[in-house]
């Protein structure tokens, strides 16, 4: 072993060779692991450490790792639901929101329609009348002559709204509802609202089909 | 480590393992998050800011302000970010998807801007852009974002409004407008499903 | 056991020395500059940190852009050439046969710097990014990229082309270090700044970068240093040497997982932050025995180079402790964003690397140019500036952070306030970077003079004894 004396610092004396302080950490490496047979402390307080250190840290994982969700933002919680939060649609707003957008272009604004053209929506008994008939019209559309309110109608078609082929619009359940019970409750009709099961269930009993006519429309109630 | 072909597989399964939890994991999670489209207002959050607010950031990054100043919002139990004023909810991944280069900065020398657009320096355009040029403060100026040049004419409506020189006046450049423009668009107060708060895991041995 | 014939002894220095002395001395020349300039631009920001009217008004200085230069200069100006430099050295010493295609090195350094001064002049014109340690504008990237790979080749030819089966720690350590910083590097060009990840994906990959650079690159290249300077110089086998390996690939599994560290309670889902806290709580493996390994450092008995490895050995320890602290979630509220981290960096930067890295330049130089050192005042002066500058340094930010993170955390103080009650650190951290200055400006004068062809100071190696592996 070298002693170490107070060494100048412009010029600092190796300890060992290269060769030999490679074979020496090599021969330590090599050696058997139960030579002689006695264990030291440190290197078992070592382990001891390492074990102490992974079983903290899955531990930690385990609790603080929000299930892995993206959307999991505070290592506290988890999500509240599985199901991804649905924002509730407000018929009210939503309803009004695309009637002025895409109704009120042949009913008008004020759901009085344009006479011998379009028929009005206000105090309409197909309005506020029978639940499954206003659905289908709106999802399937309507075709033909149709008496509102003793004038009769014949001048346009009813276009096709729900999801079905031939649509311009596909409009989802949940809209159609939202727009139904928007127009049952505004310009002076007071008809209860309609909900989004309603139409699917509708929606799923008829299916595709081409426009209805007044006289099949009539036949259900 | 004599077996030099498994050494270096070693490393590279090091940092490849990794990446591929870290990067290829959060990419998987995060690479396609889209706007969420709110059926009540008909439009996505994070609504996409104007070109001229689009240019303010990469202003924002070539000045460097990430250096001192912060975009995140941490959530009102962690820090005092809610009670600052700084913002009522937690900054989440959405609230960055429309950023082309996000400056979530990790210093608080100054304050946080993720919400700067609602706060009473940012509402005028002009008070924002004087502040550019005399600050308040630990923050620096910056008024080689200004020009200062004689008045041809009227004087500019665009000209900082203090005493000059007669005759001369000065005007922001198109960099610090712009600078202006992103800042006064900083606001993220949509309320995401995600954002909201959780519910805090069950303990051991009780039921939810 | 000390004396050995003369004849029989090993000479300490050989023809690989020799071969490689211009283009490491040149690597070392530039790394020593960059550290100079690193230190005036650091000056300045810490100036302009608490008086931010100095030189705000000239864009190229301006706080956001000096303080990215400075970074780039310190990291891939000094960290890089300097660790580049002790990494070559050493895998050609071990592994025992001179470099080869040393022409590449020199091409290899001379881009490098070229590539580092490109990307500091396009950060003073305003084409910085955004992104930690990543600051340098896009088109020098992948000059960097490729003039790392030749200088980097050649020493990882010397580990796989060695003369002698048996490796030792030090190989280990730089050859990782050599291998794994480009596809680092390369994976990081390629996601934040070529095809940028959507939103804070962004924030994600530039944490892993940062602590892939540091876990993965600088501290292997300090490591590497230490495990070669602590048993040639004490002439003793390194203590618990069996866990070695452990510790080793513990750092480089576990290193690049702690990415996400700055980002708890950030906008990025909690299991990135948590899986940084947690592998950050496993490194202490790593660095418990590291300083178990290279205990030797603290009894230096006189030698300088073992006091400058010691207290980087401290400063590693330690600062891998207070990682570790931080990381939990009830520090990380009052630490975050502050100067505390600020504080951690430095202490990593300056008082591990630079400090272990100092030591092997006062190591390796001598046996490089077969000089020894003109004026061991120089030394000395060096020693007690990086000690003091470091000490001060680190200690005020992290007292400063601490105030600033008690006073962010209180809302009833205003914003305005807090400046104020943190000034008076900032200055005192403004006068260690001084003290660090002058002692890099030592250090760069004294490597000038060493290499200086008029200077004849031969250096006396007396044989270097054999080691014995006795069990400790």
């Amino acid at each position: 072993m070298s002693d170490l004396t107070p060494k100048d610092p412009r010029l600092e004396q190796a300890g060992a060779s290269d060769e030999s302080l490679l074979a020496a950490h090599e021969k330590l490496l090599g050696r058997k692991p139960d030579d002689g047979g006695h264990y030291k402390m440190l290197p078992l307080v070592l382990l001891f450490v390492f074990s102490g250190l992974i079983f903290y840290a899955g531990t930690y994982l385990n609790h603080y790792s929000g299930n892995y969700d993206a959307a999991v933002f505070d290592e506290n919680g988890h999500s509240a639901s599985g199901a991804p939060a649905i924002v509730k649609l407000d018929p009210m707003v939503t309803g009004k929101k695309n009637y002025d957008l895409v109704c009120a272009t042949c009913h008008q604004a004020n759901g009085l329609g344009v006479a011998g053209v379009y028929p009005p929506l206000a105090g309409s008994e197909w309005v506020t009348g029978s639940e499954e008939r206003v659905i289908r019209i709106v999802l399937h559309g309507m075709k033909g002559p149709v008496t509102v309110k003793g004038t009769t109608y014949n001048a346009a078609a009813m276009p096709v709204f729900g999801k079905v082929t031939g649509s311009g619009y596909n409009w989802s359940d949940d809209k159609i509802a939202a727009v139904l019970t928007y127009v049952r409750a505004s310009f002076g009709n007071t008809a209860s609202a309609i909900t989004a099961e309603q139409v699917a269930a509708i929606h799923a009993k008829e299916g595709d089909r081409k426009e209805w006519t007044a006289e099949e429309l009539e036949k259900i109630h | 480590m004599k077996n030099g072909f498994t050494f270096f597989l070693g490393l590279f399964l090091a940092l490849g393992l990794a990446w591929a939890g870290i990067v290829l994991g959060s990419n998987a999670q995060l690479g396609h998050l889209a706007p969420y489209f709110d059926e009540n207002e008909g439009k996505a959050f994070p609504e996409r800011m104007a070109g001229i607010a689009a240019r303010g950031q990469l202003v924002y990054q070539d000045l460097g302000c990430a250096a001192c100043h912060t975009q995140q919002v941490r959530r009102p139990d962690f820090g005092s970010d809610k009670a600052r004023g700084w913002g009522d909810r937690q900054s989440v991944a959405r609230d960055y998807v429309s950023q082309a280069q996000v400056q979530l900065g990790e210093s608080r020398i100054g304050q946080d801007l993720a919400n700067f657009g609602a706060r009473p320096l940012a509402v005028d355009a002009d008070r924002l852009t004087q502040y550019l040029y005399e600050p308040h403060g630990g923050m620096p100026s910056y008024r080689f974002l200004f020009t200062e040049r004689k008045v041809t004419g009227e004087r500019s409506a665009k000209a900082l409004k203090f005493a000059t020189p007669s005759g001369f006046e000065t005007v922001p450049t198109h960099r610090a407008e712009a600078l202006v423009a992103y800042l006064q668009s900083l606001n993220n107060v949509y309320e995401y499903p995600e954002a909201k708060p959780v519910e805090p895991a069950p303990k051991e041995g009780e039921h939810k | 056991m000390t004396t050995v014939p003369p004849a029989a002894a090993p000479a300490e220095v050989t023809e690989i020395d020799t071969s490689a002395r211009w283009p490491l001395l040149l690597l070392l020349g530039s790394a020593l500059l960059w550290l100079v300039f690193s230190g005036i631009l650091a000056l300045v920001n810490f100036i302009q940190l608490h008086t931010p009217g100095f030189l705000a008004d000239c864009s190229v200085f301006t706080y956001g852009r000096s303080s990215a230069m400075q970074e780039a200069a310190f990291i891939y100006g000094w960290a890089a050439n300097a660790g580049l430099a002790v990494a070559l050295w050493l895998l050609a010493r071990l592994g025992g046969s001179p470099l080869r295609s040393l022409n590449w090195v020199v091409a290899g350094t001379l881009f490098w710097n070229f590539a580092i001064t490109l990307g500091l002049i396009g950060i003073a014109t305003g084409d910085m990014t955004s992104n930690g340690w990543l600051h340098l504008p896009s088109y020098v990237l992948p000059i960097m990229l490729v003039a790392y790979g030749t200088i980097a080749v050649p020493g990882v030819l010397a580990w796989t082309g060695r003369r002698k089966e048996m490796t030792f720690a030090a190989q280990w350590y730089a050859v990782a270090a050599l291998f794994l910083f480009p596809w680092l590097f390369s994976v990081a060009q390629m996601l934040l700044v070529f095809a940028p990840g959507r939103g804070v994906l962004q924030a994600i990959v530039a944490g892993w970068f940062v602590q892939g650079a540091w876990t993965l690159w600088l501290a292997p290249l300090a490591l590497a240093a230490a495990y070669y300077l602590v048993p040639k110089i004490t002439g003793r086998v390194i203590p618990s040497y069996d866990f070695a390996q452990l510790s080793f690939w513990t750092l480089l599994f576990v290193g690049a997982w702690t990415g996400g560290r700055h980002l708890i309670g950030g906008p990025v889902p909690a299991w990135v932050a948590t899986i940084a806290v947690v592998s950050c709580a496993l490194l202490l493996f790593h660095y418990l025995v590291v300083a178990v390994n290279l205990r030797g450092a603290f009894c230096s008995g006189g030698s300088t180079i073992l006091k400058f490895v010691g207290f980087g050995l401290m400063s590693y320890v330690v600062g891998g402790f207070i990682d570790a602290a931080t990381a939990m979630r009830g520090v990380a509220a009052h630490t975050q964003f502050t100067f505390f981290s600020e504080g951690q960096s430095q202490l990593a930067l300056q008082g591990a690397f630079s400090m272990m890295i100092y030591g092997a330049i006062y190591f390796l130089a001598p046996r490089l140019t077969g000089r020894s050192w003109p004026s061991g005042a120089l030394i000395r002066a060096h020693y007690a500036a990086a000690v003091t500058g470091t000490v001060v340094l680190v200690l005020s930010l992290l007292v400063a952070g601490f105030v600033q993170g008690r006073d962010l955390n209180d809302a009833a103080i205003p914003f305005a306030k807090l400046a104020g009650f943190y000034r008076p650190w900032l200055l005192a951290a403004t006068a260690g970077q001084g003290i660090l200055l002058i002692g890099n400006l030592l250090l760069a004068t004294h490597l000038l003079w060493l290499a200086c062809p008029k200077a004849v100071n031969p250096a006396a190696f007396s044989p270097a004894p054999t080691m014995e592996a006795s069990v400790s």
